[in-house]
């Protein structure tokens, strides 16, 4: 099949093309992947162009690119199935990244954040002459997280990274997570201490693009969202965080629905004056429009029903 | 056919104005519905985050009312879509986890067999009506019209559980619903990104930056408005632009009118603005309907 | 210039775990690698790795005896001996670091059946087992804080009256050259599947080690064993793990048999993988194969079996083939997979070079010999990567300080330009295919005569055709053309030894098996054969040395 690859370029010895797409057009087999098709632009047509790849079988995590504007490992892609009918496919380098040359990025903030977990077991005491004893649910379990190969796509794509450099982002968090849910470290509490704060779980936005971009099936957002879980668990709920889904969770038991009103002053926090002060315009142009729900809100007929699932699910635990 | 149609809290609550234009349009569409009173919250993520069982129980319950009835669900909402196709993604894939459920539900009289279809009213216009179908009901030519298409995270992730894979024409259905009206689609960047509304009571600084990047590069691309099929996008990209402009524009303005979708569809099949709640938004959208009227003909207030 | 006591080449497995262990021990020590640590090719091993655990019952004695036979009887036994005796200890090690081994009932390490053992001794991670261990080493390499030269690229090693003193090295990201000197340098550059096409190898595995040693007057011995996985995909020769026969998987001909029942009544599949190979070729030749392949079934294990414990495998099946592990069988044939061959270290990874150690692939102790038992190299990495440091360390201490010029520098610097400045000529990539495919053609499961002297030949010309080879990327920042012209020069030197490693060895041997010379001859071939370069791109010259026996004498390898 004939493929047309737009790749963008990028080049800080030659700055007249950067940021311009280079289109190629190639004759492959029906199954070419997107990798594939660079490697015979970089080995037939174009030496200069630069990819890092290097295991061709989506273990090693080297060719994180974006295609078609989505992140993905390009030698999972296969061309066919991002180009239906034959439409040229763009092809450019991770976002959230800064560019060395074409579609390598430095992945500096990758490994950065990385770091900032302490991404290292941490038991304690003295080690056991064999080995830690440790049921294979919880080992499996853990294999979900670990098929992690540090691609860099889910952070590529992260909407909160993109806005907020802070946010230690999903790969680092997920990893995070491994070690949270790994019953031979000692350090659960103090790590859900740490991942509670400033750029931590409570700074995920929920856009689920980790999710979606991830090869593995890692699944970042869900991790992050068992962390939250376990943070409260764990004692830390005095966070805006904590607060919402608590009152959340609260209207719905009570009421079967949300009601925003009662949402937006608790998860601010009652006691919380100028935070609540800081609400008050955007309230007032809403009551004014007839859009704010009053306090003791809609509520369901059947919001018994709503409340005895409630004991019922949150009692089985 | 007739639906089983989930409003949603927040189309009762926050933004009567989407609720107001879903039942203008759907009367105009001659479609038939009726509303679920006996529906709880799907739980919006949020609620999952602490107790997914929880969440998936509560929908599942939503399930069986609904497929008690034999009909379909029809939401309003990306949210509650992508929450609900992601709790019958795992139902229907563990039928031990179905059985689990309906043993809670069976105290309630409820069994969920997994027949239930759930489709957004997006989806319902460009795949039931067809684009061809939804333009013979459109009286007004909205060509003097840009408007940028925000999808809402929930409504096109996990693309899998929300059948994108299985019915391409989902990708782009907000386009194709613009582009039926006769409006320009204006493309831009977030057009699939997330407004930041699960973190504003959160992290509210990160969530205006979300909301002044999104429509300020729509506003800056040409978009005269915004169409979002999800209430709680709309909550923030209206209800919050202004603070979100001030704090991270230059000139401290964006003014991007945001539109529900049955707004933007009733708009173009002729309904009067009034009836559908334009009336009600925070970043006003009287520039847009007088920039229509004074290109497109005389509009009834 | 850049200084230090240990300088480890290449972060994979080898590598981190000599770094590591260096800088716990207070050494200055430094790793360089031409890529991240970990897109390091240890990512690919996916089966697992085989250890007697002693308090268990198991006897490291019988680990060590099937190794030996695996080996065809090349492998030196005292390094066997010191592999398996200490790998009870290095798994635990692994395990305490933090790897999520599988386990049984009882929340102990588990384990499956690999290749050539009758006992289960294969500890494993799904089927991602080099991953998991490599991306828990690199958390380890965190922990210690390890300088880490990331992305940097070895032209040649530095070597003054005869003793290893650093690399002459390439920052790939800025496109300049830098000395860094060391007491000691530990060559953990894995292997060369890029010799051959196709090969389970990743794109890097250019054969880097065995060229700078060979270039620095370094022995490389029993180069011509080179091991040819049974299961790969045919259409682009990735891996698929021995784990799916340790677990139960049959291979089945055209006609449905089993055919290893008659090649290997008592291992069946899992006999070793040169017999495996050899028979699954076999087949195929005598026109009972599908369209080049065999089929590799697993469906009677169960769906459950084969997504918890081969979970890479069914990714791999789906992506590249569009199969269901659990529903159909998948075409498999031998591919190029690993080399026994390598740098001639004794059991410290010490190799004849004063100040050059070796480990991991790129080493030969032997413990391979003539063919590698699966999961026994994850091992290998792991004890001598150890190993070679502590010496290493040691080394360094009475080591004395080498000159501080940079004559090599600036030798390195003007070839580089010449290259690049070459306006037109051979591209890389077509003289690597040229000579992948010949050497897969004449040096792989069924040699002759004639074939190896024709890719040795082919080699020879395309030696000469080397100082054709142009670039076109003429620029400084990460300039792949020219890091792929540089390996190319690595995969020829390579392949060089390897022929004539291969022409000199006069009978079948392990993975080094010649249709013309079928038997197996003690008495004359008993011995490993070394290669050494004579003269700076001189011809090679061939040595022998004697092989180790302690515990057990040679006998017939049957499976």
């Amino acid at each position: 099949m004939q493929a047309t690859v737009r790749i963008r370029r990028f080049n800080p010895e030659q700055p007249a093309n950067n940021g311009k797409f280079q289109e190629f057009k190639l004759d492959v087999p029906d199954s070419t992947t997107v990798l594939d098709a660079l490697i015979k632009v970089r080995e037939d047509v174009d030496g200069t162009l630069g990819v890092r790849c290097s295991c061709r079988a989506s273990i090693c995590g080297s060719c994180g690119m974006r295609v078609n504007g989505q992140a993905k490992l390009a030698c999972k892609t296969k061309i066919a199935d991002v180009s239906r009918h034959g439409e040229p496919i763009t092809v450019e380098p991770m976002g959230n990244m800064p560019v060395v040359k074409d579609l390598i990025t430095d992945m500096k903030v990758f490994w950065d954040k990385l770091r900032q977990v302490e991404p290292y077991l941490q038991p304690e005491g003295p080690a056991p002459k064999g080995e830690y004893i440790a049921s294979d649910e919880s080992m499996n379990h853990l294999v979900g997280v670990m098929n992690c190969i540090m691609c860099g796509a889910c952070v590529s794509d992260c909407t909160v990274l993109a806005v907020d450099k802070n946010f230690i982002a999903p790969a680092a968090l997920a990893k995070a997570y491994r070690f949270v849910a790994d019953p031979r470290d000692s350090r659960t509490s103090q790590r859900l201490g740490v991942l509670n704060e400033s750029g931590g779980v409570w700074d995920c936005v929920r856009c689920m693009y980790c999710v979606e971009v991830c090869p593995k099936g890692v699944a970042p957002m869900e991790r992050i969202m068992k962390m939250r879980d376990l943070a409260m668990e764990a004692g830390y709920n005095n966070t805006p965080g904590a607060r919402h889904t608590e009152s959340f969770a609260s209207s719905v038991k009570s009421d079967g629905l949300l009601n925003e009103t009662k949402l937006a002053i608790d998860s601010t926090g009652i006691f919380n004056i100028p935070g609540q002060l800081a609400q008050a315009p955007v309230a007032v142009r809403a009551l004014l429009r007839g859009k704010l729900p009053p306090l003791f809100g809609h509520k369901i007929k059947a919001r018994k029903q709503i409340k005895r699932v409630f004991e019922k699910v949150e009692g089985q635990e | 056919m007739k639906y089983a149609w989930w409003p949603g809290c927040v189309a009762r609550g926050a933004t009567p104005e989407l609720y107001m234009s879903t039942v203008a349009v759907l009367d105009k569409l001659g479609i038939e519905y009726e509303e679920m009173h006996d529906f709880s919250c799907t739980g919006a993520g949020v609620l999952q985050e602490r107790n997914q069982k929880l969440g998936d129980t509560l929908n599942v319950r939503n399930f069986a009312i609904a497929e008690k009835l034999g009909l379909p669900i029809m939401t309003i909402c990306s949210t509650c879509q992508g929450v609900m196709a992601q709790a019958h993604q795992r139902v229907l894939s563990n039928a031990g986890y179905l059985k689990e459920i309906n043993q809670v539900l069976a105290e309630e009289g409820l069994e969920y067999r997994g027949t239930t279809v759930i489709k957004h009213l997006l989806w319902i216009l460009v795949e039931e009506l067809g684009v061809e179908g939804l333009k013979k009901h459109f009286t007004r030519d909205l060509s003097c019209l840009s408007v940028a298409p925000f999808y809402g995270c929930y409504l096109i992730r996990p693309s899998n559980a929300l059948g994108l894979d299985k019915v391409p024409i989902r990708e782009t259905s907000l386009e194709k619903v613009i582009e039926a009206t006769g409006a320009r689609v204006i493309d831009f960047a977030g057009k699939k990104a997330c407004c930041g509304f699960p973190i504003l009571l959160i992290n509210q600084e990160n969530s205006l930056k979300m909301v002044a990047s999104h429509t300020g590069t729509a506003k800056d691309g040409g978009a005269d408005a915004m169409v979002t099929p999800c209430p709680l996008c709309h909550l923030n990209l209206d209800g919050y632009q202004s603070k979100a402009a001030k704090k991270n524009r230059p000139d401290g303005h964006i003014d991007l009118p945001i539109i529900h979708l049955p707004q933007l569809v009733g708009l173009a099949m002729g309904i009067e603005p009034r009836m559908l709640g334009f009336q009600k938004h925070i970043v006003s959208a009287k520039d847009l309907l007088e920039t229509y009227r004074a290109k497109a003909g005389a509009i009834a207030r | 210039m850049f200084e230090h006591d240990v300088l480890i080449i290449g972060a994979g497995l080898a590598g981190m775990r000599a770094a590591v262990e260096a800088v716990n021990r207070g050494a200055n020590a430094a790793v360089i690698t031409k890529v991240h640590p970990v897109r390091s090719h240890s990512n690919a091993a996916q089966g697992g790795i085989n250890a007697a655990l002693t308090d268990r019952g198991d006897d490291w004695t019988d680990h060590a005896l099937e190794t030996v036979r695996g080996s065809d009887y090349l492998a030196d036994q005292d390094a066997v001996e010191v592999m398996c005796s200490e790998a009870g200890a290095a798994l635990i090690e692994l395990e305490h670091m933090g790897v999520v081994f599988s386990r049984d009932e009882h929340g102990k390490l588990g384990t499956r059946r690999f290749g050539g053992q009758k006992a289960a001794r294969t500890f494993f991670v799904g089927a991602i087992t080099g991953q998991a261990i490599l991306h828990v080493l690199y958390e380890q390499l965190i922990k210690a804080n390890v300088r880490v030269y990331e992305e940097w690229f070895v032209t040649s090693l530095i070597v003054e009256d005869g003793v290893c003193r650093g690399a002459v090295t390439l920052d790939i990201r800025t496109g300049e050259l830098h000395t860094i000197r060391a007491k000691a340098v530990i060559n953990c550059a894995g292997g060369a599947g890029r010799v051959y096409e196709p090969s389970t190898n990743a794109l890097i595995c250019t054969g880097d080690g065995y060229a700078l040693a060979y270039r620095a007057g370094a022995p490389l011995m029993d180069m011509e064993m080179v091991q040819y996985h049974p299961t790969t995909l045919a259409s682009n020769g990735v891996l698929i793990s021995e784990a799916a026969r340790g677990e139960g998987g049959y291979l089945l001909n055209s006609k449905g048999d089993r055919f290893m029942l008659r090649y290997a009544p008592e291992y069946k599949e899992l006999a070793s993988r040169d017999v495996v190979s050899r028979s699954e070729q076999t087949e195929i030749n005598e026109g009972r194969g599908i369209d080049g392949t065999v089929l590799l079934d697993v469906r009677h294990l169960g769906r459950k079996v084969v997504e918890e414990k081969l979970g890479y495998l069914q990714e791999v099946a789906h992506d590249f083939m569009g199969i269901d592990l659990a529903e159909q069988p998948i075409p498999v044939r031998p591919g190029m997979h690993y080399m026994m061959g390598g740098i001639k270290t004794d059991i410290n990874g010490a190799t004849s070079v004063p100040g050059l150690y070796a480990a991991g692939e790129v080493a030969n102790v032997s413990v391979h010999g003539g063919n590698r038992l699966g999961a026994n190299s994850l091992l290998d990495t792991v004890v001598f990567g150890r190993r070679s440091a502590l010496a290493a360390i040691e080394y360094g201490k009475s080591a004395g300080a080498g000159s501080r010029n940079e004559d090599l520098l600036a030798s390195e610097k003007k070839r580089i330009q010449a290259l690049l400045d070459r306006p037109k000529g051979l591209r890389s990539a077509s003289v690597r295919r040229e000579l992948a495919e010949t050497m897969h053609s004449h040096v792989a499961v069924f040699r002759d005569q004639q074939g190896m002297e024709r890719a040795a030949a082919k080699v020879k010309e395309l030696k000469r055709a080397y100082g054709k080879v142009a670039v076109d990327d003429k620029g400084k920042v990460f300039n792949t053309d020219l890091i792929f012209a540089l390996e190319l020069r690595n995969v020829i030197d390579t392949a060089e030894a390897i022929c004539a490693s291969a022409l000199t060895r006069k009978e079948s041997r392990g993975a080094h098996y010649r249709v013309d010379m079928k038997k197996r001859d003690d008495a004359n071939w008993l011995k490993h054969i070394l290669v050494r370069q004579s003269a700076a791109d001189g011809d090679p010259k061939i040595d022998t040395a004697p092989v180790t026996i302690t515990r057990w004498q040679p006998v017939e390898r049957k499976y």
